[in-house]
């Protein structure tokens, strides 16, 4: 039947009226083990089943590896489980920055819940992500990476969540150096321009505008201290950061001018002995792949936080 | 696979000239760049030649409901029927060519400006074939296989102990809920996570994820690598969002090699950069 037709009213074959009734039976059920699952902090009983299945090997398990990742970690002995997600779609109306970091750090435990339902000792190549079309003040905030095990431990019941891609996984554990989860400093701060003075417009010459750099050098600094704070919680150092900040100028009626500067950060957390040795011989050699060669510079998307991978004629 | 007459006589000439082997004076089209051609010949493959499916689909209509969360189904049906004729036109091109796969699989989509209903799906790749005649490497039901792997990635998956099958995909096509005004009122000024969006780019995902795995499973994969998440609103109305799932389904190669055997990565460095 057209789409016509059925919005004009005509009847539906008694088939297909109970094949849409079934569809949307079943569409209602899933919406409500979400609405549950979300409410106690635990996964819906379909994807505990989809991850358990995939953990078993009763169904092929996917995964973000790339074929070199793939072969590091055969040999290495990793074995990828299932591609893990975790959503949380926020709104910061009252703070943008604590708002940001509450929503990666719902995000950050729900693909934890996910990694452990299939009983990974790892994710990795956590990529965060964010769907084009944003709300109002309000963005969705996921991580999406691929769950993996190290074969001979047992199940962890905190799996590392880790940013860096297989292939750097695998290095650093090698060296020593254990990736052991997400750090996150955000920090906002207002200032209120009662002179009008903070922004130069009172000058023509050169002139370091010293009182509004020294407030935004306070918020960076906090955002770090804040990043340090939590790093400190899991291992004793950070990399990979990615950080985001803005500086924005707010003119109010009859009311002095105000700055408001925020600023998030956020790295992998390692656990490492200072000075340990890189057991390693390094060989110095001709790349043969094109311009996505990870050897000729330039950062990978693992840490791109607030892009949408979303482009014009892309899949 | 079509009839061979369903191919038009020039393609058929086409192909008829790609095989240098057996056609004297012929030639191959790819678009492998010259350290894609050399790592593919060194994985122990040649190339045949171009291999590309297209289609041209009308999306049907359909309405979200305002304040539901629910799949687009008309939607997602389409997204998928249009990317999957696109690939087995491709496929077909491929098998009349005689080629064992297709690797370097670019699926893309192309909104056409003279209507917003109507999208064109080109699938393009390069047909290989084994260079000893192995034909142990096809993909199901002796198909070529089809990978979006580059020949550099194909190189290196042999390798890791690992063939391709088939490339999967899973859409799903969603409309997220609008939020009420007495929700949206009631959560002014606050920070506070929105469920009903959370639920709906969960579920959409999960639902992208599960149907991928699924055509993996038939195609009687024991994996999926390089897995990606695409997310894309072709222009639809707001709320209306796709969540696309794509990846390389593989199988080790007859029997597993032992991981002891692959050689271990070393460090380097790039003197060309």
């Amino acid at each position: 039947m057209s789409w016509l037709s059925r919005l004009l009213g005509g009847s539906t074959p008694p088939a297909d009226r109970e094949t849409a009734q079934a569809a949307k039976a079943a569409s209602q059920a899933r919406m409500t083990a979400w609405e549950q699952a979300l409410a106690a902090g635990r996964l819906p009983d379909f994807v505990e089943k989809r991850l358990e299945d995939a953990s078993a090997g009763r169904t092929p398990w996917i995964s973000t590896m790339t074929p070199a990742e793939l072969l590091l970690a055969r040999t290495h002995g990793l074995r990828p489980l299932a591609t893990v997600t975790g959503t949380c779609w926020y709104q910061y109306q009252r703070s943008w920055t604590e708002g940001h970091a509450a929503g990666w750090g719902s995000a950050l435990a729900r693909i934890r819940a996910e990694a452990v339902a299939c009983g990974a000792n790892a994710v990795v190549d956590v990529k965060m992500r964010t769907s084009p079309g944003g709300l109002g003040a309000s963005m969705d905030f996921t991580l999406i990476g691929t769950a993996v095990r190290i074969l001979g431990l047992p199940p962890s019941p905190e799996p590392v969540i880790a940013t860096v891609p297989a292939l750097e996984f695998v290095r650093l554990l090698e060296m020593g150096i254990v990736p052991v989860g997400l750090a996150v400093g955000a920090r906002y701060e207002w200032i209120s321009d009662a002179s009008k003075t903070m922004g130069g417009s009172w000058t023509m010459n050169n002139q370091a505008l010293g009182q509004l750099g020294r407030f935004w050098e306070r918020v960076r600094r906090q955002a770090h201290a804040d990043l340090k704070r939590d790093a400190a919680r899991q291992g004793n150092g950070v990399l990979a950061h990615t950080q985001f900040g803005q500086i924005i100028k707010q003119e109010v009626d009859k009311a002095p001018d105000r700055y408001l500067g925020r600023h998030i950060v956020i790295g992998t957390v390692v656990d490492t002995r200072a000075g340990s040795s890189i057991p390693h011989s390094i060989t110095t050699v001709v790349d043969m792949r094109d311009e996505l060669s990870p050897l000729d510079g330039g950062a990978t998307k693992s840490h791109n936080a607030y892009d949408s991978n979303e482009t014009e004629g892309a899949i | 696979m079509a009839d061979a007459t369903d191919i038009p006589q020039h393609a058929l000439e086409r192909m008829k000239g790609l095989r240098g082997e057996g056609h004297a004076g012929g030639v191959f089209t790819s678009d492998f760049s010259v350290n894609e051609f050399l790592l593919v010949r060194k994985a122990g493959f040649e190339p045949v030649g171009l291999c590309v499916g297209s289609c041209i689909y009308h999306l049907g209509i359909q309405y979200g409901a305002w304040s539901k969360n629910q799949e687009m189904d008309v939607l997602s049906q389409a997204m998928y029927q249009a990317r999957e004729l696109a690939m087995a036109r491709m496929r077909e091109e491929a098998a009349d060519m005689g080629a064992d796969g297709v690797v370097g699989v670019r699926l893309t989509v192309k909104r056409l400006e003279w209507d917003e209903h109507v999208l064109e799906f080109v699938a393009i790749g390069t047909g290989v074939v084994h260079a000893k005649g192995h034909t142990t490497f096809k993909g199901p039901k002796g198909q070529p296989f089809t990978s979006d792997l580059s020949g550099q990635d194909f190189w290196t998956l042999l390798h890791a102990g690992y063939r391709p099958l088939e490339m999967v995909m899973g859409s799903c096509v969603y409309h997220v809920a609008h939020r009420g005004m007495m929700k949206s009122m009631g959560s002014v000024g606050q920070n506070v996570e929105l469920t009903n969006f959370s639920q709906a780019l969960y579920d959409a995902r999960e639902i992208a994820m599960e149907r991928m795995q699924q055509e993996a499973a038939d195609a009687g994969a024991e994996g999926v690598v390089g897995v990606d998440l695409h997310e894309g609103s072709h222009n639809w109305q707001p709320h209306i969002i796709e969540f696309f799932a794509v990846g390389t389904a593989v199988l080790p190669i007859s029997t597993e090699l032992d991981a002891s055997t692959i050689p271990d990565p070393q460090l380097v460095l790039s003197v060309n950069s």
